[in-house]
């Protein structure tokens, strides 16, 4: 499963050239932003497999340059057609700005047994830091492991159902 | 307005609008906890787990629990059991969820036109968005964050290691489990309890196999302290 992973990711990594090239030509169809909410963001996926990060990181700067800015492509996200490999079928997308690859994102990639593989929604590791802002916020419940009914009596949610929420 | 009640071996808060009142739900509750504690010598549940009576001659609800145990444990690769390791028909996995599920589905047909759930830390919402803490494995009384739940993510649930955790069996193994605490963000409360359980059961290699199957948001809080969320839990966060 993780060779297949990282075999995926080279494939689409391979693609993402493919695109940019023609993204360059102005030649795939816009699609709105919206379409790849469920992707993930190129140094997501670096998370789930580091072998992926040699090979995603220079390809935006690469095709950047490769793009004249001047008669640069307009802003949107482009989504790749869908390239046939001997592990099955990869799509991706790439999101431009100012002639500049800001995120490149797989669109699907399918197993050699056909099924399609969403490696969009890997978990991938995210600091204390990141979750910090949210933990001030005030909250109407909160979850965690099952507690008993003694355990609930030093929960935080026995403070807020005390505070009447 | 809040109404806190005792049932099935924890507490459930309930946050209903004015003129509503929990006496509603609180049957729900009381039928489902009366039928599968295993705490209660006379449950139904206990009399199969100790023989007084037969699963295939069982109510129908049993059944129907039982059934629904068993997909889930195909489902999971049997990360997810009705089963305890010696065998004993334990549904408490499983049937939490299911009582949380049947009040949600009691006070969307009476028309109540906005709600939240939360039994022993697992939460359903309807209407909202509800902002919503996940507690810290590490210090009970500290969240580690808050997300934003509300439809179609309506639900969430966490399972531990390191606390209760007595549905949870690592395959009969000694190892301990990679993930302390897994909290899974659902469209509905038994699918986030089922996988939320498999992958604490499953660790990494569940955690990736689940987040690929099922559309559902993932986050994870392994032995070490380190986090790792999917895409969408990120983009729940209050205040992302």
């Amino acid at each position: 499963m993780r060779t297949r992973a990282v075999l995926g990711s080279l494939f689409a990594s391979t693609a993402v050239l493919v695109v940019g090239w023609q993204a360059g030509g102005a030649v795939l169809a816009n699609q709105a932003i919206g379409t790849t909410t469920s992707a993930p963001q190129a140094s997501g996926t670096s998370g789930t497999t580091a072998a992926t990060v040699p090979s995603a990181t220079p390809l935006p700067s690469a095709t950047a340059t490769a793009a004249p800015v001047a008669a640069g492509p307009a802003d949107g996200t482009y989504t790749g057609s869908s390239v046939n490999t001997p592990f099955g079928s990869v799509q991706v997308a790439v999101t431009l700005s100012g002639g500049t690859i800001t995120d490149v994102t797989a669109v699907h990639l399918t197993d050699a047994d056909g099924r399609s593989r969403q490696i969009s929604n890997y978990a991938a590791p995210m600091l204390r830091s990141e979750v910090l802002s949210s933990q001030s916020a005030h909250v109407s419940n909160v979850g965690g492991a099952t507690y008993t009914t003694r355990g609930y009596l030093q929960s935080v949610q026995s403070a807020l159902d005390q505070a009447g929420f | 307005m809040r109404h806190v009640f005792e049932t099935m071996g924890t507490v459930a808060s309930i946050e209903l609008p004015t003129g509503w009142g929990p006496a509603l739900v609180m049957p729900v509750f009381a039928a489902i906890d009366e039928r599968f504690s295993l705490y209660r010598p006379d449950s139904e549940l206990s009399r199969i787990a100790d023989g007084r009576a037969s699963l295939t001659t069982s109510s129908d609800t049993m059944r129907a629990s039982y059934a629904r145990a068993v997909d889930w444990r195909a489902l999971t690769g049997g990360l997810f059991s009705p089963h305890r390791p010696d065998g004993v028909l334990d549904l408490n996995g499983i049937v939490k969820a299911e009582a949380i599920e049947q009040a949600g589905v009691l006070l969307d047909a009476t028309g109540c036109p906005t709600w939240s759930i939360n039994v022993g830390g697992d939460i359903l919402v309807s209407g909202g968005p509800w902002p919503t803490g996940v507690v810290d494995p590490s210090d009970p009384t500290a969240l580690l964050c808050s997300v934003l739940l509300g439809d179609p993510r309506r639900a969430l649930a966490t399972s531990g290691s390191a606390q209760r955790g007595d549905h949870i069996w690592l395959g009969g193994s000694r190892a301990l489990a990679e993930f302390v605490q897994v909290s899974v963000a659902a469209n509905d409360i038994v699918t986030a309890d089922v996988l939320a359980t498999a992958i604490i059961a499953g660790g990494r290699d569940a955690l990736d196999d689940i987040t690929d199957r099922w559309d559902v948001d993932v986050f994870a809080v392994d032995r070490s302290g380190a986090l790792a969320a999917t895409p969408g839990f990120r983009r729940a966060l209050v205040g992302a």
